[in-house]
């Protein structure tokens, strides 16, 4: 096949050969070609079909700010849409399509919207689509949704894998253009540790597109060694394919590094890494954007940037059209036609505004036929440079709201003084738009930070390069009736921000929202400046006046998955395993998550039809003879020190000083503002020595807040608090026969009642040595002890527990059943504790104590918290037994019809069938609760569409009198 | 009753890749020491009579011939050392007198070991902290999160890293290193 517009190899590597296809077409490229690049050279223009208008569209740069030229690439589940051709490297093998377009490429039948274009403009939807209403969501949002968007997902899970990283540096230098590299050797050779990173796979910015001299070697050629330089230097990390996103709070940089959208396979590698970067001090040399001219028909394809066009010609060797027409308000304009023409390529006319002529229409339907000017000439022209100036890349400068500031001599915003903490700016991205300025910028910005640091910056001189003629005449917009396009990513034409401005949507905010100029995956970098020129045209403001819009991370476009990194699947968030896992999975447990853990949650036996059996059976088996349970989970944390009591005296609503060694004693924990946090057990095991246990969800914060209270609440105390809960491999071992198994295991400890009595606590010896914690504590009401080793014993003691029990039929429970018997004993949970209740809500008001002063007792005194016609924690039970309760019914009188705000008495909150009663039991807040004991009521549940009745009973279904547990 | 034996809690784990070594560090005692409220001089000296260390700086290790002491807070430390009894923390106890509250936190942790070239380059994809010489010379310690898990890292030498996390999650923590090191290798 012949490449016409391949004129030489430009810095592509014509050793090595690329073999891709596009819609199906197979072509050719070199090592170094962009997707872009390597169409153009093939003659492919027309590349996309635009958003709204579906116009033919063509390559309109060579870099991240391209709005026209997306492709989907890959295939299958790899399929990647809405990629930049402009910035997509070749690899041999790339699979690449068009999008957004129905039939083919060349014959889009939605290409039918241009000729409706009339009806099409700014704000069409939001005026037409208002009636009738009931069209909205069985007609209208169906059809606009489907013709939505650009590309199509694949809607198959991503086959690549995705990182995150972090890294770490005293200067970030953003970009590799000849200010970034100027800076990064500047840093390097002072020592500082240095990262630079670019967006290309080749470092040197402008430099590889243009035909400048530094230090009196082809500009490129001095980009290659100066990055060779800076790699050889191991204070220095060099990233290319890196776009460093968005600058954060405290010298913290989002960066997205594509390590293998490069190759055609990653191997199983990261295909992307995010990576936070943390600076010291930043040099932004991010460079600027060409923007165009609006004029009419101004988004055939041919028409491009004429920086892009400088670079495919001279980086890429290719030209993107045979004849050449250029048309410009600044100097750069004129230096595209003397490179074109070196290389030997026809160009066909200058237009320069500065000389009072312009371009007042086009012709050719899917690539650019023929020019006209005002002054009536008609150039012949397959492509179009154009140049309008260029905007510095203030983005990151502005992602900590800092405001950029216009300058007239290069008709462009330059950063404002507001720039995120650290941060300097050089080079074109600073204004500084000649050669010359932005290796002296870049030098200086490196040396002041440096030397800020305390390194001592090199002596070395700033490369020798010209100051390129950079004289530029503001022009926006030729004056027409046909449609001029400012964002061809939008489809924003001139007349949409006319339109804007007329309906008084005139805020640039305002104007962004209504005509959508500036959104989607280019962020309008071509088209922004222009608009805005328009706006303040149609509103008689200057631009500075009429302001920007606020950029905000990320400044271009990073997947989804890149975010996500690896935390996809099961490694969506890591999991925490009891000590008895892996024998309560050979023992047929299902597992559930509680926060993080993994519990048993019953365990299944052969014949067992469901969960329900395998729950009855752990209930009753456990109330018949004994039970085991890992209770691990639960939060526990070792408080010591002289002033240990006096510290949880502070930390529980209850008292706890006088707790006696040997002892434990139920604590309730009140937040700041009085309503319940927590409850657990704490245990003296010595005068100085305490050990909590917390709930498992509150695990985690009331250790939060303990430490919060030891640090600031009350320094001078003497107290030290650290986290047990993994150390100890702990045991609830439940049922009448709990005493007599674990007499066989623990060591030399008399556990006789008189001995070892309810909520005694003891250091002891279990299976001949191993050191135990033993705990005579219940949650299920039945005789029980909680018992502890440390974790490396707890497979080992499970299994010894469970050999000690055969004799008794031991059985181990899991949460379900434990949830069960906590529910027949009245024992508030997670549903109780919710984060709304009060002590005396749960019947616990007289634990608080009015003695001493803890967390959260004065606020508790608040009248509308003490209330006599509050809620009360009561219990319920079906009034025909046959009924099962629901959690989460509300209770209503039996006479009145539905519930509402003033007939709701409460809710039910906790239910369970118990096997020891037989049927449906519950818990529950109810108004007056604890006079309305032998009350019936009706438990409304229209979710599940259930009315059941139910009698309130006391909240202790079985055992109220405690027998059980103090036997 | 027949005496329970310990098991590690990722059995011992040891693999090699081509640059580098990652193996579950078993057999280590960690007792978390506090120092009482005012008890500064005498519990430096208590340490330094019993260990032969002086009290490192916060977010830093000192090591003898037999331990490590980590500190991991103004008033806290971690000493670290070879026994794999269930008695260590008696053992410190004693030996510090009442100069410093003792806590057992061997099983409290996972000790994983990562050795070799290529450790720094695998550690950036999870350890927010800046591992540079200048920034975490050797004997350097830090607690930090891995993957959403707490973690303690601690310098051994100019390439080796002791990592601890918490027991209960060590498969995850495991999975998070070794993902690491597969992905940079």
């Amino acid at each position: 096949m012949t490449r016409p517009n391949r004129l030489n190899p430009g810095l592509t590597d014509r050793a090595r050969p690329l073999n891709f296809s596009f819609n199906g077409r197979n072509m050719m490229g070199y090592q170094g070609d962009t997707l872009a690049s390597a169409l153009l050279a093939n003659g492919q223009r027309l590349i996309a079909r635009s958003f709204k208008y579906h116009r033919p569209r063509g390559v309109f740069s060579a870099g991240s700010e391209e709005p026209n030229a997306l492709v989907q690439l890959r295939r299958g589940a790899a399929l990647e849409p809405n990629t930049r051709a402009t910035v997509a490297e070749l690899f041999d093998g790339l699979h690449a399509t068009s999008q957004n377009h129905r039939g083919s490429l060349e014959f889009d039948i939605m290409a039918v919207n241009d000729l409706l274009a009339p009806f099409l403009s700014a704000g069409f939807y939001y005026k037409t689509f208002m009636w009738p209403k009931a069209f909205w969501e069985k007609l209208y949002e169906p059809v606009i949704r489907a013709s939505a968007g650009l590309g199509r997902l694949s809607l198959q899970p991503d086959p690549d894998v995705y990182d995150h990283g972090y890294l770490h540096c005293d200067l970030l230098v953003i970009g590799a253009g000849p200010a970034g590299l100027s800076a990064a050797l500047a840093a390097g050779r002072a020592k500082a540790r240095v990262i630079v990173a670019d967006e290309d796979f080749r470092p040197g910015g402008r430099l590889n597109s243009e035909t400048y001299e530094v230090d009196a070697i082809p500009g490129h050629d001095w980009a290659a060694r100066a990055w060779a330089e800076l790699l050889a230097m191991d204070n220095v990390r060099c990233m290319t394919r890196t776009s460093v996103f968005g600058a954060f709070d405290h010298g913290i940089f989002g960066a997205l590094e594509r390590r293998t959208d490069h190759l055609a396979n990653s191997g199983g590698k990261p295909r992307q890494v995010l990576w936070r970067i943390y600076s010291r001090r930043s040099v932004l040399c991010a460079g600027a954007t060409e923007r165009p001219i609006a004029f009419a028909n101004n988004d055939r394809p041919g028409v491009m940037l004429a920086g892009a066009v400088r670079a495919y010609s001279n980086r890429f060797g290719v030209t993107p059209g045979q004849r050449v027409a250029v048309f410009t308000n600044n100097d750069d304009g004129r230096r595209t036609a003397a490179d074109l023409s070196a290389l030997g390529v026809a160009v066909t006319g200058i237009v320069d505004t500065r000389l009072d002529e312009f371009i007042v229409d086009t012709t050719g339907r899917k690539e650019l036929k023929t020019v006209l000017t005002n002054a009536g000439r008609r150039i012949e022209a397959d492509c179009l440079a154009v140049s309008g100036g260029w905007s510095p890349n203030v983005h990151l400068t502005c992602h900590q709201r800092g405001r950029p500031t216009w300058r007239d001599d290069i008709a462009a915003f330059v950063p404002g003084p507001d720039l995120p903490p650290g941060m300097a700016v050089a080079g074109a991205a600073n204004g500084a738009m000649t050669l010359a300025a932005a290796l002296a910028e870049g030098r200086a910005a490196a040396n002041a930070a440096v030397r800020d640091l305390g390194f001592a910056p090199s002596r070395k001189p700033v490369p020798r390069a010209e100051d390129e003629a950079f004289d530029i005449k503001p022009f926006w917009h030729v004056k027409g009736h046909k449609r001029a396009w400012v964002d061809l990513q939008n489809d924003v034409t001139a007349k949409d921000i006319r339109q804007s401005h007329l309906e008084g949507f005139r805020a640039v905010e305002h104007l962004k929202r209504y005509t959508t100029l500036g959104m989607a995956t280019d962020q309008g970098k071509t088209a922004n400046v222009l608009g805005l020129a328009l706006m303040a045209e149609a509103s008689g403001k200057t631009i500075p006046e009429t302001g920007t819009t606020i950029f905000r991370p990320p400044c271009t476009p990073v997947p989804i998955g890149a975010f996500a990194g690896r935390a996809r699947g099961r490694d969506f968030r890591p999991v925490r395993r009891t000590p008895s896992h892996a024998w309560a999975q050979e023992n047929g447990a299902d597992f559930v998550e509680t926060g993080i853990w993994l519990r048993a949650q019953w365990f299944r036996h052969p014949g067992e039809k469901g969960w329900r059996d395998s729950v009855d059976r752990e209930v009753t088996q456990t109330r018949r003879s004994v039970g085991i349970c890992d209770v691990t989970t639960l939060g526990k944390i070792d408080v010591q020190g002289r002033d240990a009591a006096e510290f949880l005296n502070k930390i529980y609503a209850n008292a706890f000083a006088g707790l006696p060694v040997g002892k434990v004693r139920y604590g309730l924990m009140l937040r700041e503002d009085g309503i319940c946090h927590d409850d657990g057990t704490t245990a003296r095991l010595g005068e100085t020595h305490f050990v909590m246990t917390t709930t498992t969800a509150n695990a985690a914060t009331v250790f939060r807040n303990m430490e919060f209270a030891r640090q600031c609440l009350w320094p001078d105390l003497d107290v030290h608090l650290i986290s047990t809960t993994d150390a100890w491999a702990q045991f609830a071992v439940a049922g009448p026969n709990a005493r007599a198994l674990l007499a066989k295991v623990v060591d030399d400890l008399d556990l006789s009642n008189a001995a070892f009595p309810f909520m005694a606590c003891a250091e002891c010896t279990v299976c001949g040595g191993t050191p135990a914690r033993l705990f005579r504590i219940s949650f299920s009401g039945e005789l029980a002890y909680e018992i502890a080793v440390p974790a490396r014993y707890g497979d080992a003691m499970i299994r010894a527990l469970m050999a000690a029990g055969k004799e008794f039929a031991v059985v181990p429970y899991g949460t379900e059943a434990l949830g069960v018997m906590r529910i027949e004993k009245g024992h508030a949970a997670g549903n109780e504790l919710n984060g709304q209740t009060t002590a005396a809500q749960l019947g616990l008001g007289r634990m608080v104590s009015k003695k001493k002063d803890g967390i959260g007792s004065t606020l508790s005194e608040r009248p509308e918290m003490n209330r006599d016609d509050d809620l009360r924690l009561v219990g319920f039970q079906p009034v025909d037994p046959s009924d099962a309760l629901n959690a989460g019914a509300h209770f209503i009188e039996i006479n009145d019809e539905t519930p509402d705000m003033h007939s709701d008495l409460g809710w039910m909150t906790s239910v369970a069938h118990s096997p020891e009663l037989g049927h449906s039991i519950g818990l529950g807040f109810l108004k007056r609760g604890a006079d309305r004991m032998g009350d019936i009521l009706r438990a409304y549940d229209p979710v599940r569409g259930k009315d059941t009745r139910v009698r309130v009973v006391a909240t202790h279904h079985i055992d109220p009198e405690g027998e059980r547990q103090r036997g | 009753m027949a005496n329970l034996s310990p098991a590690p809690i990722l059995g011992g784990y040891d693999k090699s890749l081509p640059d580098v070594r990652l193996i579950e560090r078993s057999g280590l005692a960690l007792v978390s020491l506090a120092i009482p409220l005012g008890g500064e001089a005498a519990a430096t000296q208590a340490i330094r009579a019993a260990f032969g260390l002086d009290l490192p700086a916060p977010g830093m290790s000192a090591a003898g011939k037999a331990h490590r002491l980590i500190r991991t807070g103004p008033d806290q430390a971690l000493l670290m050392f070879d026994n794999n009894t269930a008695n260590a923390q008696p053992a410190v106890r004693a030996a510090l007198n009442g100069a410093c509250y003792t806590t057992m936190q061997t099983d409290a942790w996972v000790v994983l070991a990562v050795s070799g070239p290529g450790t720094r380059r695998a550690l950036e994809r999870i350890c927010p902290l800046d591992l540079h010489d200048s920034a975490f010379a050797v004997d350097a310690a830090g607690r930090t999160v891995m993957e959403h898990m707490s973690a303690l890292i601690l310098r051994e030498g100019d390439d080796s890293f002791l990592l601890l996390s918490a027991s209960s999650s060590a498969r995850s923590f495991l999975h998070a290193v070794e993902t690491s090191i597969t992905h940079t290798s």
